[in-house]
């Protein structure tokens, strides 16, 4: 009897032996392979970021961070060492102590905990002087973005920031979090706004990877196979941070008596696309987002009603007003609405009949009375209202058939305006060009297009609605003879070697479809405006400048006088130099502000400074084309 | 009766002798193995617990040889002294003793760990030897029956109580072998059985440790809290599965190497038996077993008397009880619980006990009936 029972038990042990060791034992196997075996991740470099002359905006210093290693507490002192690093490093104690019992249930001894991040040199030094008196106490150092210019280039280059759960979804629904290499972790950074983010896949680099064995305190016993990382690469931008400071400087002082600080000021090469200054303001110090947020900055940003976080330049839209004229003028002479010769008194008002009943009329008025008989040119040089109203809807007594709103949508389309640009920057809205089909939508039907709907349209008021960048690269399409570009703040990217990955290239998005004789035309137009009309504030000595000023009216003046919404009228211009040979084309916007009173003035610095900035490098640097 | 000659009464059974000091050597060889992550060196491994292991079998084979010398059948006076002394040692362990892994089960005396449920083990055997052989008869009086229950289940409850589970299975298990070897009736055992069965959920509520209840979960859900109470169960798991047809080699084992075992010398030196010798080795394990399992179970056939036959059945069922629960906590055949395989587990008390045990069993087969001398008294004729 019991011999039987020593049989059945050993039958019984060898039997579940068997499963174990025979059947399962590939299960098993790999289970111990993952006990054995930890896969590190090596942080790349992430790549620099240069102007385009070389000078650094954006680099990586080394920040301190202090770090408790579990296994290395000396046991019955511990409270003290909390207590010491809640002085310190105003941690509390009882945190840190929560933090190391839980590594400790998990038997993961070995793991530094880091207890706070970016301490500052000085706490660093002073805590690294004393960490002989604090055993699993460590001083440790970890790249952290750095820069240099801080406000001056924050819209463009973004900061980076820590890894959030819904960018990991992004990133897995992109597929790269599926690839084991360069999947992201919790505790990565990442391009959160600017270039930063735009160029995350190129200045990340590739993270390497360390396969390593461990025991089962989680102690790294030996390094098994080692992959490097590669670090990232080097973004050179299209921006000439000499020029940027100055233009910053000049919007600056230019709306220091301006109700609104908003504004924005666009320096582009007009044969590249190429932005060699983008300055929005009121800006803010990218340096806060490194390392640590500090929380109540940020929400004192969030809070500040100009928006400082967000690049007005690409971000918003605003009625281009006069700007617009441009394309009302070239989208007239191209459909043969007009020619350079078309003749039209501004009487100072237009008055329409009303379809319905002729015996009463809608009136139109002019931004000013008495500009009496207007050729093109002076019709656009003066900028008067009624002029384009009669480009734009027709009905008046000299030009009873205009472009009417499709055709005028079409050529604003055809400019680039109510599309994104695809400038290499997060965050562009896509503005807004209205037409009869559009309104019906978005109205459920209720509301009609009305004639006035497109003589507003034809002065850049109503339904039209644009961003800086789209008006200068309106602008630049004039200038050089009818290319829409792409406009773009990254010149090149190098390898961390030095090698070229992406050289300079010019994206040309179309040729618009308006001639050259037309084009010469508007040129034309827009220099008088400088030299003999509502532009002349633009004048700088010794440079021809062409230009078009706006001022359009967003706010409504109610009938007490008294203004609805924040301010009444935006301040623009936008023009390009030289007149014969176009290099640049600028456009300024103020928030709040006259285009004639203000932003033409301030658009004259801003080219005369370029220029300056052109002869004195070529004076100093001979032979240098910059 | 008649006994064996006076000639044969110091001769010691060679097959019982060497089968207990190989598998004693083969333990030896693995708790070298598994010392090596914490001793870091051979040698340190070499002169600290295989020296003191070395020393312990020394002394237990010194024990083995004395006892079996002895003429068993004066322990029958004895007996109720050393089961007295046993549950008293197993009472002051509850008061004054080191607790270890949250259970207290060692005395500490001058420097030297004492674990007394393993002297209390052979203790109890004698005295229920006795009780049994005192009956006679082919059956069980009732009376007899209760008390013999009685007797195991005091030292079985103090053990519990440490808490030892493992160690309360194992005298339970011994007096069930036992009881049923002195002719209890199957009637009452099927009744307690019944009995124990229907209070087993009470038990729970009132006498199981809440870490034991956590150690049940693992063991139903391997993944229950794999940090915590299913940690042991797991690697203990993958040790031995990893293991394979022949293993990864003596020393050669990652798991037992890298520390993912536990108590690696001691509750779970079958797993790095597993990991590192593999199925083949287990199986080498087993067969050391069965010998010596066999050789007791002929020592009970052969004993002259009713005294020694229980006493031979007693520490066969105490051994293979230990092998069962030792083995199968390490291959997921039980929920954990700690107690020491047999020769293998390092340990003095454990080694030392064991040793007394083949000693005692070598004194009864030297005292053996001759062949074909007298007729057997009870079932133990058909049971070997």
């Amino acid at each position: 009897m019991l011999g039987g029972v020593i049989v059945l038990v050993f039958a019984t042990l060898s039997a579940q032996l068997f499963r174990l060791q025979v059947l399962n034992q590939g299960y098993y196997r790999l289970q111990a392979e993952g006990n054995r075996l930890r896969l590190e991740a090596i942080k790349p470099a992430r790549g620099l970021i240069y102007d385009r002359n070389g000078r650094l905006l954006a680099a990586n210093v080394a920040s301190p961070y202090v770090v408790v290693v579990p296994a290395e507490l000396p046991k019955g002192r511990e409270g003290e060492i909390y207590a010491a690093l809640q002085t310190l490093l105003h941690v509390p104690a009882f945190e840190i102590e929560h933090e190391v019992a839980a590594a400790r249930r998990r038997n993961d001894l070995y793991t530094p905990i880091v207890v706070r991040r970016e301490v500052g040199l000085d706490t660093a030094r002073i805590l690294r002087e004393r960490l002989a008196g604090l055993p699993g106490v460590d001083v440790r150092y970890e790249a952290v973005r750095w820069y240099p210019t801080g406000p001056l280039t924050s819209h463009l280059i973004g900061y980076v920031g820590r890894i959030e759960p819904d960018e990991l979804n992004v990133l897995r629904e992109r597929g790269i979090q599926s690839d084991e290499r360069r999947r992201y972790q919790l505790d990565d950074t990442i391009g959160k706004a600017g270039v930063e983010l735009t160029y995350e896949g190129y200045l990340r680099g590739l993270p390497g990877r360390r396969q390593v064995e461990v025991d089962a305190a989680g102690r790294a016993l030996r390094v098994l196979a080692e992959e490097p990382a590669r670090n990232g690469a080097t973004l050179v931008l299209t921006i000439d941070s000499e020029l940027q400071q100055i233009v910053q400087d000049i919007l600056q002082e230019s709306v220091r008596d301006l109700a609104s600080k908003k504004a924005v000021a666009i320096v582009m090469d007009v044969r590249t696309g190429e932005l060699l200054a983008d300055v929005s303001l009121p800006t803010y110090d990218n340096n806060i987002f490194s390392g640590e947020l500090d929380e109540a900055q940020y929400e004192a940003l969030l809070r500040t009603p100009d928006k400082p976080l967000l690049d007005h330049a690409i971000a918003e839209r605003f009625a281009p007003g006069s700007t617009f004229k441009i394309v009302t003028g070239l989208a007239a002479l191209q459909e043969g609405v007009a020619t350079p010769d078309t003749t039209i008194t501004s009487t100072g008002a237009l008055l329409v009949p009303r379809d319905y009943d002729p015996t009463l009329f809608d009136s139109f008025p002019d931004w000013r009375a008495g500009l009496g008989k207007l050729n093109f040119y002076r019709g656009l040089a003066m900028s008067s209202d009624i002029y384009f109203y009669c480009l734009a809807g027709g009905r008046c007594p000299e030009l009873q058939q205009g472009l009417n709103n499709d055709r005028l949508a079409r050529y604003a389309r055809e400019f680039g305006f109510g599309q994104r640009t695809g400038i290499d920057l997060p965050g562009e809205t896509e503005g807004l060009v209205g037409d009869a089909e559009w309104l019906r939508k978005v109205t459920g039907g209720a509301q009609p297009w009305y004639l006035g709907d497109t003589y507003f349209m034809g002065i850049g008021q109503g339904y039209i609605g644009a961003t800086p960048l789209q008006v200068v690269r309106m602008t630049a399409a004039v200038a050089n003879g009818g290319l829409l570009l792409r406009p773009k703040v990254v010149r090149e990217i190098r390898g961390a070697d030095g090698t070229v990955i992406v050289p300079p290239k010019t994206d040309v998005l179309r040729r618009v479809s308006v001639s050259e004789e037309n084009l010469a035309v508007m040129r034309e137009a827009m220099r008088q405006a400088v030299t003999n009309g509502t532009a002349a504030q633009a004048q700088v000595a010794g440079v021809q400048v062409a230009g078009k000023t706006g001022t359009a009216e967003f706010g409504r003046r109610l009938g007490d006088g008294s203004i609805y919404g924040r301010y009444q009228e935006h301040g623009w211009f936008t023009g390009f130099a030289p007149f014969d040979n176009p290099e640049i084309a600028v456009v300024v916007f103020h928030e709040q502000g006259g285009g004639a009173l203000t932003a033409a003035p301030t658009a004259a610095r801003i080219i005369k400074a370029y220029f300056d900035l052109k002869q004195r490098r070529a004076a100093t640097a001979p032979g240098s084309s910059r | 009766m008649h006994y064996h000659g006076e000639r044969g009464r110091h001769h010691l059974d060679p097959l019982l002798l060497l089968v207990s000091v190989a598998l004693t050597c083969y333990g030896l060889a693995l708790i070298y193995s598994g010392s090596l992550p914490r001793f870091g060196s051979p040698a340190a491994v070499v002169r600290g617990p295989i020296a003191k292991q070395v020393l312990f079998l020394v002394v237990g084979l010194g024990v083995a040889v004395v006892l079996a010398r002895l003429d068993y059948r004066g322990w029958r006076a004895v007996a109720p002294l050393a089961y007295a002394g046993g549950v008293i040692l197993l009472a002051v362990v509850l008061l004054v003793g080191t607790s270890e892994y949250g259970s207290r089960r060692w005395i500490t005396l001058g420097g030297f760990q004492f674990q007394p449920s393993e002297p209390s083990k052979l203790a109890t055997i004698l005295v229920l030897a006795r009780l049994f052989a005192d009956a006679g008869g082919r059956t069980l009086p009732p009376r007899t029956f209760a008390l013999s229950l009685v007797l195991a289940a005091v030292p079985a409850a103090l053990v519990f109580k440490e808490p030892d589970l493992g160690t309360a299975v194992v005298f339970l298990a011994v007096w069930l072998g036992m009881a049923f070897m002195a002719g209890a009736r199957l009637r009452h055992l099927v009744l307690l059985g019944g009995l124990v069965v229907a209070a087993l959920p009470f038990g729970m509520l009132v006498a199981v440790h809440g870490y034991q209840k956590d150690r049940l979960a693992a063991f139903v859900n391997p993944n229950y809290d794999p940090l915590g109470a299913g940690y042991n169960a797991n690697q203990a798991a993958i040790s031995v599965g990893s293991g394979g047809w022949l293993g990864k080699g003596w020393t050669k084992g990652p798991q037992t190497q890298l520390e993912f075992l536990r108590t690696q010398t001691t509750d779970y030196i079958f797993s790095v038996l597993g990991e590192e010798l593999g199925f083949v080795g287990a199986m080498v394990l087993f067969a050391l077993f069965l010998v010596l399992l066999l050789r007791g179970l002929h020592a009970a056939a052969v004993a002259p008397d009713d005294f020694g036959r229980l006493l031979a059945t007693g520490i066969v069922v105490m051994v293979l009880t230990q092998v069962f629960i030792n083995v199968g906590v390490n291959i997921r055949l039980f929920p954990v619980t700690g107690i020491p395989l047999p020769f293998i587990s390092q340990g003095g008390s454990s080694l030392l006990s064991v040793f007394a045990a083949v000693g005692l069993l070598q004194s009864v087969l030297a005292r053996r009936r001759l062949p074909g001398a007298g007729q057997p008294t009870s079932r133990l004729e058909w049971a070997s």
